[in-house]
Parts: structure tokens; sequence; C-alpha cells
């Protein structure tokens, strides 16, 4: 066939179906099709299905007519129904059942290798569940997809798809692909586009991804947030969540976790009782916190009472166990709290603010306002010269050795670092050539993490002076060494309570000293044997003049002789 | 009998003060440090004296300081450093004394003077005690007192541990002097005579024929 001839048969055609596809344009439906509208346009008619779902058998006409199956007439694709044989009784085990049946007559037309130009449908084509083509692409209003296409924005046209319950499995794990637009719209992100943060996606592009692991894929998706929120994200990676993930927990939350994925709230949200994320992990700190002053205060509704992030903060999350930081937040609301102390915490005679503040300095303000809490003592390990804290990471490059293992083989016994094992840490951390000065700190706090979160009511706090001021005291029983880890954390190590009052502490701990508490028990046995010394000079000495009384007699005597 | 004006009046003054204090001191000491043994008052009670009588203590030292320096009357705590020999061979004489003599019936071989007022046992314990020993006690008590406002101070002596050890070391000293000292008080002509001269001002002594 030459040239000429193909293009006689092309304009033969083109002036053919021109006109039906012009007449199927204006939106005028088949004569067949208005015979079927003629029940179907009543929205009413419906059909009970085996398993009782209801069937709603309503087509609207005016967007079928405006369809591209419009040209088709009904019996394009309903082949088994006819007016001979319609209304016929047909059974029908579910929507489902239904869906599938009634997108089998897609392929009618639709070809394999048409769909599968597609590499999303050829993807989907291999599954078993895969959604049918009617529950993505609609059944009666569907429209050429490159009319269609330009009409609708990017979301509406990833949900076309995402909002049936699509869901994948990665390693027998089942992960839903699911968009429920109705959180999308409500979150703050409702003015993105799917393809914002989904950049890869778009409408002309669906690449087929391969994922690892469910949890792999939260953490790629949320290093989307660094995008827009960098700054939020470079604080996210100075916190301790953050530590972790690098560090290989994998558990450890990311942007997703605390947010969600397509339902991003406004920050207010976070800050709700019903919202805050953290309680998904820790359960049980915020049931604590919901029983202590601030949590009823929250309840209450007062819009200033603390919650998590108020004290954690919300990106940067640091560790706050042996740091000052939890001061820090602490009088971040409680501003007036050193005024407060120093009404009643000075000493005499000068009303001076520095005892409140040295108490408010090595005293932990939950080992006073959480009443029921356990206290103890902890040895911190600090450098002089810089004064942080001298973390593992500095004990293995000084020592070679971890920190861990340090302190288990200095703790011989393993019975608890004594006072000569507490020197020897100190000895060995402050060798020769050590570029630190390394001090022990003495901090008093609560033992247990749950306890420095049931704050009580200022009433509560202890405040008598005898209570902690004593070698006797209970909070001075529970010692133990801490020294903090790289990612923040401490690490603790249990030490006897004679570590306090022994003589070596004199230089080992020669920055903890507690009136009353941290006695010197060398000190009390040469104080006995002083006061005994003391006392056997004048008894001595009289003891010994009474028995020298003769003497002096005779020599009176004599004198008296004499005269 | 012979009287001699021993003890000025602002010398008596600063001795009872100084005596008040020290007990005071002692027993508020104790009862800071031995809260769980002893319970003669609360606490923060103790404290409060302790931290008061500490402060009357260091204006008393320097009542002291300022009678003596500007008197000349300091010279009687020297111990004359151009006669060494003399002044070995006096504390001998004194401590064979206390030692020795006093069991045989013989005289104290110090004759007190307002300006030679100390033998030379005296002399020694009581320099070492007012010009080491009590501003040692005064000094560290008073960085125990406000150890944060002290801290460059406290650090410079090597630690809080070490200062209270300093301080507690020093108390135990002068807790055992105190009994010491109030036994030789009592070796006068007669028990009460050295302690009723620090009253009245006029220590009394024997006129021995010779």
């Amino acid at each position: 066939m030459n040239d000429r001839k193909k293009i006689l048969i092309s304009l033969f055609l083109v002036l053919i179906i021109l006109p039906v596809y012009a007449e199927a344009a204006k939106g005028v439906l088949s004569d067949d099709a208005q015979m079927c509208m003629g029940c179907h346009s009543d929205k009413g008619l419906t059909k009970q299905l085996e398993n009782k779902e209801i069937l709603s058998l309503f087509i609207n006409g005016n967007e079928f007519a405006n369809s591209v199956h419009n040209p088709m007439g009904c019996t394009g694709c309903h082949m088994d129904i006819s007016m001979e044989n319609h209304p016929q009784v047909m059974t029908i085990k579910s929507k489902q059942e239904w869906a599938l049946k009634a997108s089998k007559s897609c392929t009618m037309c639709h070809a394999d290798a048409q769909i599968k130009k597609k590499p999303i449908h050829s993807y989907l084509i291999t599954k078993a569940k895969a959604p049918t083509c009617a529950e993505c692409h609609g059944l009666h209003a569907i429209k050429r997809i490159s009319d269609w296409k330009p009409q609708v924005n990017v979301n509406q046209y990833c949900l076309t798809c995402h909002k049936q319950e699509l869901s994948i499995s990665i390693k027998g794990i089942p992960m839903r692909l699911h968009i429920d637009e109705s959180l999308l719209k409500g979150s703050v992100h409702n003015k993105h586009a799917c393809s914002d943060c989904h950049s890869e996606f778009s409408k002309e592009q669906h690449p087929v991804k391969t994922l690892e692991d469910i949890r792999g894929h939260s953490i790629a998706v949320s290093d989307v947030c660094r995008r827009c929120h960098s700054d939020k994200f470079a604080l996210v990676e100075g916190g301790i969540h953050f530590i972790m993930l690098k560090g290989g927990n994998l558990k450890a939350p990311v942007c997703t976790d605390c947010h969600g994925f397509h339902s991003v709230g406004p920050k207010e949200t976070y800050k709700t009782l019903t919202g805050v994320p953290c309680k998904k992990c820790h359960e049980n700190i915020f049931n604590a916190y919901k029983e202590s002053v601030h949590g009823k205060a929250k309840i209450k509704g007062v819009e200033k009472a603390p919650i998590c992030s108020s004290c954690h903060k919300a990106h940067d999350v640091k560790v706050t166990a042996m740091t000052e930081q939890m001061k820090g937040a602490c009088l971040g609301c409680h501003k007036e709290a050193e005024s407060l102390h120093k009404e009643w915490l000075w000493s005499a005679p000068f009303a001076l603010p520095t005892l409140a503040k040295l108490h408010l300095d090595t005293i932990a303000c939950a080992a006073c306002h959480s009443p029921v809490a356990a206290r103890g003592i902890y040895l911190r390990l600090y450098d002089k010269n810089t004064g942080k804290p001298f973390t593992d990471e500095q004990i293995k490059k000084l020592l070679g050795t971890e920190p861990d293992e340090f302190m288990k083989r200095m703790d011989s016994y393993g019975d608890g670092i004594d006072s000569s094992e507490l020197w020897e840490i100190f000895k060995q951390l402050n060798k020769k050539g050590a570029e630190a000065s390394v001090v022990f700190q003495g901090r008093m706090d609560v033992q247990k993490d749950i306890e420095s979160h049931q704050l009580a009511l200022k009433k509560e706090a202890v405040r008598e002076c005898a209570r902690c001021h004593s070698a006797e005291s209970e909070f001075f029983k529970d010692v133990k060494v801490a020294i903090i880890k790289a990612d923040g954390r401490p690490a603790f190590y249990s030490a006897k309570q004679e570590v306090l009052g022994s003589l070596f502490s004199v230089l080992s701990l020669n920055q903890f000293y507690a009136l009353g508490g941290t006695r010197l028990k060398l000190l009390d046995i040469l104080f006995i044997l002083a006061v005994l010394g003391g006392l056997s000079v004048p008894v001595a000495h009289i003891t010994a003049r009474i028995l020298t009384i003769p003497i002096r007699s005779l020599k009176k005597m004599g004198k008296g002789g004499k005269r | 009998m012979k009287k001699i004006y021993l003890h000025p009046i602002p010398v008596r003054i600063w001795h009872w003060i100084n005596a008040i204090s020290f007990l005071t001191l002692i027993v508020t000491g104790i009862q800071i440090r031995y809260r769980d043994l002893i319970n003669l008052m609360s606490f923060e009670t103790a404290v409060d004296i302790h931290n008061w009588f500490g402060f009357i203590l260091i204006g008393n030292y320097f009542i002291w300081l300022v009678f003596y320096i500007f008197t000349g009357k300091i010279k009687i705590y020297i111990p004359s450093l151009n006669k060494p020999i003399e002044f070995i061979k006096g504390s001998i004489r004194q401590a064979g004394y206390y030692g020795y003599g006093i069991f045989l019936g013989e005289t104290n071989p110090h004759h007190a003077t307002p300006d030679h007022k100390f033998n030379p046992m005296q002399q020694m314990a009581y320099l070492f005690i007012m010009a080491l020993l009590i501003p040692l006690q005064l000094i560290t008590g008073l960085l125990l007192w406000d150890i944060k406002l002290f801290s460059r101070w406290i650090d410079l002596l090597g630690g809080i541990k070490i200062v209270d050890t300093i301080h507690l070391l020093l108390f135990i000293f002068f807790t055992s002097f105190l009994f010491v000292h109030i036994y030789l008080a009592t070796l006068g002509h007669t028990p009460t005579a050295h302690i009723k001269a620090m009253f009245t001002g006029y220590e009394e002594e024997e006129e021995h024929s010779h």
C-alpha cells in the first residue's frame, strides 16, 4: 500500500469516526443507554448481595454521557445484559466480586500489553490482592487519561488509587498504602502536593520501589522532612533519639513516629494530653506525669502547665538525668524558685542567696519535690579543667579500655565500689600524663526516671534539713558512680555508702560535702581519742597530785621542823 | 599576798567571749555532726547558733589582735628568740615543774608580770594557737559557712573535703585542749585563783620567804 492510499484510508476513518465521537462529546447518550437509564437513573435502585451488602444500581447519566466509554453504550461492557434477558436474577456474592467481574470487561479492549506499559500496572497485575481497574479508575465516569490528567491536581491523581485500601507486603509484613483523605485534608500539609514529599512520584511517573523493610522505609521517608524543616532537623540531630538511631537502634523514633505520615497536625497538637507522641514509647512515665502536679494542672486545662517537650524539648530531645538541663527547665517556668528557696534556705547570720543556689545546683529538683521518690547520691566524673562531664569516650581514650569493662574490673569483688576501689579509679583517671583533671562531683537525685515525673505540690516537698544532713540519712544509703555515655545517657555503677566517709574521700571525693552526711569515720575515732586524751591529762595529774600528798606533807613538816 | 594587775579589761572581755563562743561552737558542732546520736536541739538551730558564734569569734579575734598590736602587748606572746638557750631552759624548767616539781610541792618557776605574762610553754602554745590555729579555724569555718560564695578559695585549699577536715581536726584539738586549759587554770595558789583573776584582772601571788 502506497502512502497516498494510507492517507486516504485514514481520512476516511477520521471522517466516519469523528462524528460519532463528536456526538458523544456533546454528552448525548446512545439509544440503548437511554433505555437502560430508564431504570438506572433511579437513585434508589439497589440490590442486596449475598453477603448482605447493598449495591447501588444507580448510574449518573450525565457522568456516563461525558465519559470516554459513552460511545460504547452500556452493552459495550455489560455484554451479558440485553433487553431480552434483563432484568435477570444475577447472583453476586459481594461488591468485591462484582468489581472483579466488571473489571474483567476492561481487558476486552485494553490488552495486557497496553496495561503493562505503565510500570505500576505492570507491578500490580502480578499481585493477587491488587485493586481492580474499577477501584482506581471508577466505573461509569471514566475519562480519557489524557483529558482527565490535566483536570486533576497531583493529590487527586494520587488519591485516585491511594484512597483505596492498598497495601503491599514486605517480607511478609503488610504495609498499608492507603491514605485517609480526610486526615490529609486536616493536616498542616494540606496545601502541599503529594509529590512535594514523594518527589520521585508524579502524575507522569510512578516508579516501582523495592523496600527492604518497613522500618527502613519510615526512617528514609523521615529524611524528606529535612527539605523544608532543616532548622528542626538540625535540632533533631543533636537529640538522643537521633543519636540512638545513628548508633544502630532502629526503634529510636524518627519524624513520622511522632508526627505521623499524612496527618501531621499543628504543633499545639503535640502539647496536649491526647496528642503528645512521647507516651507511645514512654507510657509508664507519661502515666506518672499525669498523676503529678503538672499533669493534673494540664488535665484541668491550665494551658501553661508543662508537658513532655516543655522540659525535654521537642526536637533536640536531651537526656536530663544527671545533667543541669532539668534545673534549667524547672527554673525556666519557676523563675521565682531561687528567691523563694532563699526565703528559708539561707545561712545565718546573713541572708545571702548562695545557700539556696548551692542546693539547687547539687540537688535535683525532683529529689525534694517528688515526695515518694527514693533518693540516692550520684558521683559524676567531671573534668575540672573544662567543667564538663568526663565521658566514657574520654575514659576509653585515656585508659584504652571500655569504660564498662574498666569499672567492672575496678569493682573487683562485684559487691559495689568501695573506698579503696574508688581511690584506684580516681588515681587511674588522673594518672601521669592524663590531659584531664578528673574529679567526682556528688549530686542527690531520684533513683528512677519515673520518680522524677511524680512531682507534687510545693507543700509536700522535703524541706527539713535534718532529713539529708545526717550520716544516717536514708538519702545517703544508695550511692552510685555515674559515667555519661556518648549518647548523653548515664551508666551507673553501684558504690558502697562508706565511700562518702572514708579517708580516701578527702582526695577522691574532695568536691562532695554534705554537712553531717559525708563525715569522715576516722575523724570520729580521732575525736573520741582526743576527748579521752584531753580528759586523761587532768585525771592523771590530779591522781598523781593525790598520790603525792604525803611527799608534800613531809616536805611541809620538814620546813616546819626547821622553823 | 601580792596582787598583780595582769589582765586588762579588754583582755578579760575577749577571754570570756572567747570561752563562751568556744563552748557553744563545740556543743553545736557536735550536735551538727552527730545529729543521729545527740538531740540537744534541732539541726537548723544548731547550725544557726554555730554560725552566729562563729562570726562572734571572728569579731572577737580582731578585738584581741587590735588590742595586743596597738598596745604593744603582743610581745608577751613572742618568745625571746635572742636568748634561745634561756628559752629552752625555761621551757624544760616549766615542764619539769608541771610533770614533777608540782608533786613535790615546789613553787611555780614562772612569776607572771604584765610584761611577762606567760611562761615559756604558754608562750609557745598560745603563739601557735593565736597566730595559726585560731585563724585557720576561723578561715575554714568561714569557708564552710558559704561554700558557694568561697568556692574559689576552697578550690585553692584543695577542695571542700580538705577544708572540712582541717576544720574538724582543729575542732578536735580545741576540744581536747579545753580540758587541759581549764585544768591548768586551777593550778594557781588556790584552784580558783587564776579563774578569779580572769574576772577581776588581779592575779594573787603568794609572797615567798627566801
